[in-house]
């Protein structure tokens, strides 16, 4: 530092203010802190460990237990006319009390890219196969203390399981009158909400130290996902970590079943803008692309507008429009989400959409030079912007 | 200067010639009969003061030739009054005047002094500052408020401790930063700062020319000090819960040599119990003090050197809903509002996240030579350096991990269930009920809550469950869980090795070295006239950096600003830059890009501000048969420079987005600021101002007792450097009066910075044996006041800088205070005090964000985004209280003496007009106007459909047909978004006994043989236990989205109940405390 002031008499003080370093606390050992398998024996003794699906199984219902009054659901919950026998929002409380009910599961989300929010899916394996739940719990950047590949045990007693928009997760029952939303009165109802974050931490232990590693992903062609969109069937394959090959964008969006392009218009205030997730006009719910692998079959990759990366223009896509998307071929890897969240239309292959964690699970490489890799650093985010220069050209 | 020096020859040259009296006397304890030294010696009809050496002893020169009363004044003695008379023409010796100690003074200014060290703390809030300058105790209305209103935060006429000026043998002692003086740095000892000189507001000082509050001169000459050894012990349950302490002073040694020495401890393990008064507290303390004097017939030459190596915990303010909560269970351990928010577990010990280090190392030479019998030079140079940090917990990508964040408590459960005070309420904001309370304010049964009319709910069983960790304050959820902050670490290591660490605990330094000297003249050779004259230099650098204490676990942090980096989105779309581009927007160091700081090295910022000061003043005072006049002038250069050690990629990509902005301002062209990213450091433009002060004080004797006194201060104040820059921790932008300044094209521009004071104090006084007292009308006016605060903004989701400037204020009131003897043993004292101090002006104010995102944004004709980086905005204040403490005091206090050394007294102290000190944010011209000071427009706003500026009708909002508009519901809107948010929340109990505080203190001296004595004292504050007295408070300037009129249910039409969302946060008053000393003197 540049001073006035002599240093020596700078670090005589400073070793005189040694004093002051007290207040030394023993660090919390490491393997203090992380379960092995012997204290997650113990830890369950006084209950069950159930596999995620047996968990689903035995305690959600198609209705849920928690009201008698199915009026006070969602008013789109259900609809007996278009979807007869099926709840797209249902709520089962598990007891508070008496014998343990216990999962464990490894963590397959990250946080970080601001894709996922507020939520966490863990991921077991069982004789081979994948099975995947959704973790609803209050607390931003929940991937800083439950991080990417790491395994959890959840006592899940005083919770619920229950289905929002069909997709099924670890929740509370929570009521939302939002009268000021867009659509406020079809959405006005019970559902499923956040675990208070000191209630799920203390439900919850770290088994091991995470290892992205033994993460499983199961690999499907789009035809295996878009064929496959039965409301009830999906709810199992629903948050699975899954990888596609021979993917890329369509420059497109779906509304009503029907695909048009996107447009180059301000991703700010145009909702079909030509980047991963424009604006949705402050509602909220995740912005979807069309992919595809050359077949009939079509699926979506979808970002929220709060991504860190939502105004960054589709692999391709540019100001003249989305002309080039298709010169980008590759893998995506992500997890599968099947979002369901009005009961008056029926299900098409739509419903289906890969959710990726950040843009780095997206590996497309020019179709022209095979050695180039889509680079989202090097990428401009749109030009929607003030520029002096630009001004005075105009 | 030329003229001023003129003005004084001219002035003098009016002495004429008087009687030669000369009054002789020396002051003595009355029970050992050893002098005191540094007693106040006044001719109460003269106006005449002089202090007592070391022998005890005073000379009054050149005095009328009258009957007088002299009244004496000593730290740690009562006061006492002695009837002379005065022979003309010749010296009147007096027999020693001999006064009784006060020992509850003395453990007063010791409790006092640990309030002042207590209320310290920068971090939280838009003022915290509640420290008041120490004691007058000559002065009756003084010597109670000091003491027994500090339970209350009581701040004399409501001004900042800025405005009070302190000094330490004629050295200035505040901080050019913040213009505050550092009480902590003389922590614990309490007998080196025995000594000292106070002046009240705006009177004649002997020592500087004062300013607008009051002015203290501590003493630390060795002589000063009583011979002998004293030691003592004290016992607590404050902050800290011990004292240990030994005072040595070796009286005249060869050579004509003094020494005198105190060493003072201070300690706290850990308050482990929850819910008792300095909960998760831990204090450390080790006060230093040697002071050496050398005396020659005509010269003084004095070496003082102290420091206080402090380590304490601190405590922070929560909202009332945690108070409500945690009370569940504190007052089952008698103890209410005590929980402390800054402490959790590690290892099954008591750790504190947030711990101030302070160490003020202090070397002061002081020198005075007394060229004849009336002319006396004083010198002194000095060296200061305060070592000032404290901790707190850092996050990155994790969830906050402060248990009383809003998104932990139940209310974040159930949307709009906070009042305006932060007290849960039991029906939505519709009046509809949610369900029977109990007595606590807490919700027990939704039964008949029906899902209707609010918004976002949990359900009750898990409403509940977290409820009940929060009553029965478990030690995870309710207080720092270390161990998960670890976990989160050692789960980072594993998966992000050479990333950042989630949690650390990070020390945020504010140093600031110092040296000054300071020079003065006084001349008593005219009669009639005294005059002083002194010069001040003092040049500080203030140092500021974080560090890190403690990486919990993990291996490094990476140096970026993580909200930046969050940001980063916004940032993509506000300029033409690829995300590589963009990565060096979030650094902290530009020349050290992802460093990876480990412990004991400078991160996020590390800047220095410059500041030279330099002072000439010249005092006049004439003292005549029936009136004294003095009037002083003063002219003061200062100037802050701010330089950096670190290039912050903010700061570089903020200029360049504007280069014809950076050249205003930096004084630099954009390439040149682009171009200094390779340079190893920067240094901003130098702002310099010259302010003159001016004062006037007249003393009217109708009588030898009756006095009329009137004092009159007119000055500026250059900003102090914490409150010029924007974002000083970023770049060194000045707020815009700073820049008028700079570029002065006229006188006015000349002074725009500044702020501009104009006060007067009216007093009558009054002064007989077996009463006194005195009353006083005030009268001050600010003008342009500036400051800065720091917030966290909803609306962008970020931390912004808030820097107000033009901020104009009155403070008007008034002070009386009468003590009666009644008979032997008793005397009763009452004091009042009332005032009006509030805001006459909005002020101006200038937002930005910490991490360089732009708050708002506009398109222009073309469809392009236009980013707004600095918000500028009229702040509404007018009319609204300043917030500095009770402006309602009063105080009844009956003392007992008793000859044979037993002392106690009671005092009744009631508090009242207290007001919340409001955040900015919330009173934003553009939040109810929908248009800002500068034109723009604010995108969604609690517009005023009722109201135009003026707050009257505006017909624009009119239907067609002349009705009033109606939101998208067809409910006409109500003017209640302004009412709401504006009204200024009072902080005084409804329940008029929790305005009342009652204090006791007892004691007893013992004398032993062989000059020995053993005194004991205890004091007890808050008698009563009154825990439901809120001393102070500030809003959360942090205002929710989604909560603007029109968006709320179409019944009421009014802004969402949401808005509180983020209540209030408060401090209370301790319960019953108590200081217990025992003292031993050989």
């Amino acid at each position: 530092m540049k001073t006035a002031f002599p240093t020596t008499a700078r670090m005589l003080m400073l070793s005189a203010a040694v004093f002051l370093i007290s207040g030394c606390h023993k660090p919390v050992a490491e393997d203090e802190l992380f379960a092995t398998e012997a204290q997650v024996a113990e830890l369950t003794k006084d209950g069950h460990l159930y596999t995620l699906n047996e968990l689903v199984d035995r305690f959600m219902t198609e209705q849920g237990n928690y009201l008698s009054d199915t009026t006070q659901y969602r008013t789109r919950a259900n609809n007996d006319g278009v979807n007869p026998g099926i709840w797209l929002f249902s709520i089962d409380t598990l007891p508070s009390q008496g014998e343990g009910i216990y999962i464990r599961g490894r963590v397959i989300t990250d946080d970080y890219g601001g894709n996922f929010y507020k939520a966490l899916v863990i991921q077991q394996v069982v004789d081979g196969e994948q099975q995947a739940l959704r973790l609803s719990v209050d607390a931003g950047s929940i991937s800083g203390i439950y991080p990417l590949g790491q395994e959890l045990l959840i006592r899940c007693n005083g919770f619920a399981i229950g289905r929002y928009a069909n997709q099924v997760q670890l929740c509370v029952p929570s009521h939302n009158n939002n009268t000021y939303a867009d659509n406020a009165e079809q959405k006005v109802g019970w559902a499923p909400g956040r675990i208070p974050f000191a209630r799920f931490k203390a439900a919850t232990t770290l088994i091991g130290t995470p290892d992205v590693s033994r993460l499983h992903v199961d690999e499907y062609t789009i035809q295996e996902i878009a064929q496959d969109y039965d409301i009830q069937k999906a709810r199992t394959k629903d948050g699975c970590l899954v990888r596609i090959r021979n993917i890329f964008y369509t420059g497109q969006y779906e509304y009503n079943g029907t695909l048009d392009n996107c447009t180059t218009g301000n991703p700010s205030t145009d909702t079909y803008a030509n980047v991963f997730a424009p604006t949705t006009g402050n509602v909220g719910y995740p912005q979807s692309r069309i992919i595809s692998d050359g077949t009939p079959y079509k699926t979506n990759i979808s970002m929220s507008e709060y991504a860190k990366q939502a105004n960054y223009y589709l692999p391709g896509a540019d100001s003249t429009g989305v002309e080039h998307c298709k010169d980008f071929v590759g893998t995506v890897t992500g997890i599968l989400s099947y979002y369901m969240d009005n009961a008056n239309y029926a299900p098409d292959m739509y419903n289906w959409s890969i959710s990726i964690r950040d843009l780095r699970d997206l590996e497309l490489y020019r179709t022209d030079d095979i050695e180039k890799r889509y680079d989202w650093l090097t990428n401009y985010a749109t030009e929607y912007t003030f520029h002096p220069e630009e001004e005075e050209q105009q | 200067m030329k003229k001023i020096l003129t003005t004084l020859i001219v002035l003098s040259s009016f002495v004429s010639a008087w009687s030669q009296a000369t009054l002789k006397g020396k002051i003595v304890d009355s029970s050992t009969g050893e002098p005191i030294a540094g007693a106040s010696v006044t001719l109460a009809n003269q106006n005449i003061t002089t202090t007592t050496n070391e022998a005890g002893e005073f000379q009054l020169l050149y005095l009328d030739a009258i009957d007088e009363e002299v009244l004496i004044d000593a730290e740690g003695y009562e006061s006492g009054i002695e009837l002379v008379e005065i022979a003309a023409d010749q010296t009147t010796t007096i027999p020693p005047i001999s006064l009784q100690p006060d020992m509850a003074q003395s453990a007063n200014q010791e409790v006092y002094l640990n309030i002042l060290e207590q209320d310290f703390n920068d971090d939280e809030g838009r003022t915290q500052e509640q420290s008041s300058a120490a004691s007058s105790s000559m002065d009756v209305f003084n010597n109670i408020t000091s003491f027994a209103w500090s339970t209350g935060r009581y701040r004399n006429r409501g001004y900042e401790q800025r405005y009070e000026q302190n000094y330490i043998e004629g050295l200035p002692f505040n901080s050019q930063e913040r213009g505050q003086f550092n009480f902590s740095a003389m922590g614990g000892l309490n007998d080196a700062s025995r000594y000292k000189e106070t002046v009240n507001p705006m009177e004649a000082s002997n020592f500087a020319f004062g300013g607008l509050g009051q002015s203290t001169n501590y003493l630390m000459s060795a002589s000063n000090y009583a011979q002998g050894w004293k030691v003592g012990a004290a016992g607590t349950n404050r902050n800290y819960k011990a004292a240990l302490r030994a005072t040595y002073s070796s009286g005249p040694l060869k050579h004509n040599w003094y020494v005198a020495t105190q060493l003072a401890f201070r300690f706290s393990p850990y308050t482990e119990k929850k819910g008792q008064i300095g909960e998760g507290i831990d204090y450390y303390s080790l006060g230093y003090f040697i002071t050496a004097e050398k005396r020659w017939e005509r010269d003084q030459l004095s070496i003082i050197t102290f420091g206080a190596p402090t380590s304490r915990g601190q405590s922070g303010a929560v909202t009332q809903e945690v108070y409500n909560l945690t009370n569940q269970f504190n007052k089952n351990q008698w103890g209410w509002n005590n929980y402390n928010p800054y402490w959790g577990y590690q290892n099954g010990k008591m750790r504190n996240s947030r711990i101030v280090h302070s160490f003020d190392p202090t070397l002061l030479v002081s020198y005075k030579h007394t060229l004849n019998e009336k002319q006396t030079i004083h010198a002194a140079v000095g060296y200061h350096y305060s070592l000032y940090s404290n901790s707190a917990l850092s996050f990155y990508n994790a969830p906050d991990p402060r248990p009383d964040y809003y998104r932990n408590l139940p209310s974040f459960l159930w949307d709009g269930q906070l009042t305006e005070n932060g007290d849960f309420i039991h029906t939505d904001y519709a009046g509809r009920p949610l369900g029977k309370t109990d007595g606590d304010g807490l919700l027990e049964d939704p039964a008949s809550y029906n899902g209707t009319g609010i918004g976002h709910s949990i359900d009750y069983n898990s409403y509940k469950a977290l409820t009940d960790l929060w009553t029965s304050r478990d030690d995870k959820a309710t207080q720092i869980d270390w161990e998960a902050l670890y976990l989160a670490n050692y789960a980072n290591n594993h998966t992000n090795p050479e990333g950042s660490a989630r949690y650390i605990v990070e020390r945020r330094h504010n140093d600031i070295q110092e040296a000054a000297a300071s020079f003065r003249y006084t001349d008593v050779q005219f009669n009639h006239l005294r005059i002083i004259a002194g010069a001040e230099v003092k040049y500080s650098e203030g140092d500021h950096y974080k560090t890190i204490d403690d990486l919990l676990g993990g291996k490094q942090w990476i140096d970026i600003d993580p909200f930046a980096e969050r940001d980063i989105k916004e940032l993509a779309t506000n300029i033409n830059m690829t995300q590589g581009e963009i990565e060096f927007v979030k650094q902290n160091d530009l020349n050290n890009p992802n460093h990876k700081t480990g412990t004991d090295e400078r991160f996020g910022y590390d800047y220095q501000i410059a500041m030279a000061y330099a002072r000439i003043w010249a005092q006049n005072e004439w003292n005549w048969q029936d009136l004294d006049l003095s009037y002083s002038l003063a002219l003061t250069y200062s100037s802050m420079q701010r330089s950096t050690q670190m290039l912050n990629g903010r700061a570089v990509y903020l200029a360049t987005l504007n280069p014809a902005e950076a050249e205003l301002y930096l004084g630099k062209k954009a390439d040149k600021v682009l171009s200094g990213i390779f340079e190893s450091s920067y240094t901003g433009a130098n702002h310099s101002f010259i302010d003159p002060a001016f004062k006037l004080a007249l003393n009217y004797k109708i009588n030898g007792r009756n006095h009329i006194k009137l004092n009159t201060i007119a000055q500026t104040q250059a900003p102090w450097a914490r409150d010029a820059y924007i974002s000083q921790r970023v770049h060194d932008r000045v707020i815009e009066n700073i820049y008028t300044h700079d570029h002065a094209q006229s006188l006015s521009d000349y002074y725009a910075a500044s702020e501009k004071i104009v006060g007067a104090d009216l007093t009558y006084e009054f002064n007989y044996p077996v009463v006194r007292g005195r009353i006083t009308g005030f009268f001050t006016q600010f003008w342009n006041g500036s400051e800065l605060n720091g917030y966290y903004d909803d609306e962008a989701r970020t931390f912004v800088n808030q820097a107000l400037s033009g901020i104009n204020r009155r403070h008007v009131g008034g002070e009386a205070a009468v003590a009666v003897k009644l008979g032997t043993y008793f005397t009763l004292t009452g004091a009042a005090s009332i005032g009006d101090f509030r805001y006459t002006s909005n002020a101006y104010s200038v937002t930005s964000a910490e991490n360089g995102m732009a708050l708002d944004e506009s398109v222009n004709d073309a469809g392009k985004n236009i980013s707004v980086y600095e918000v500028r905005d009229s702040v509404l204040i007018k009319g609204l209280h300043v917030s500095n403490g009770p402006q309602l005091n009063a105080s009844l206090k009956l003392s007992f003496f008793h000859p044979k050394m037993w002392f106690a007294d009671i005092t009744l102290t009631y508090y009242d007009w207290n007001w919340l000190d409001y955040a900015p944010a919330r009173r934003m011209q553009g939040l109810y106007y929908g248009v800002r000071a500068d034109g723009t427009s604010v995108n969604g706003s609690y517009a005023q459909v009722y109201m135009d500026h003026d707050r009257s009708f505006d017909a624009r909002q009119l239907n067609e047909d002349g009705s009033v508009a109606l939101d998208k519901y067809g409910t006409p809107l109500l003017e209640e978004p302004y009412q709401w948010l504006a009204a200024q929340e009072s902080l005084v109990s409804d329940k008029i006994w929790h305005r009342f505080v009652i204090d006791m203190s007892f004691g007893k001296l013992i004398y032993l043989p062989n000059r020995q004595s053993l005194s004991i004292n205890l004091s007890v504050t808050n008698l009563t236990n009154n825990v439901n007295l809120k001393t102070s408070g500030f809003q959360q300037a942090r205002l929710p989205r989604s909560t603007r009129q029109g968006e709320a249910d179409g019944e009421n039409s009014t802004i969402n109940s949401n808005i509180w969302k983020f209540p209030s946060k408060y401090y209370y008053a301790w319960g019953t405390n108590f200081y217990f000393t025992m003292t031993y003197k050989f």
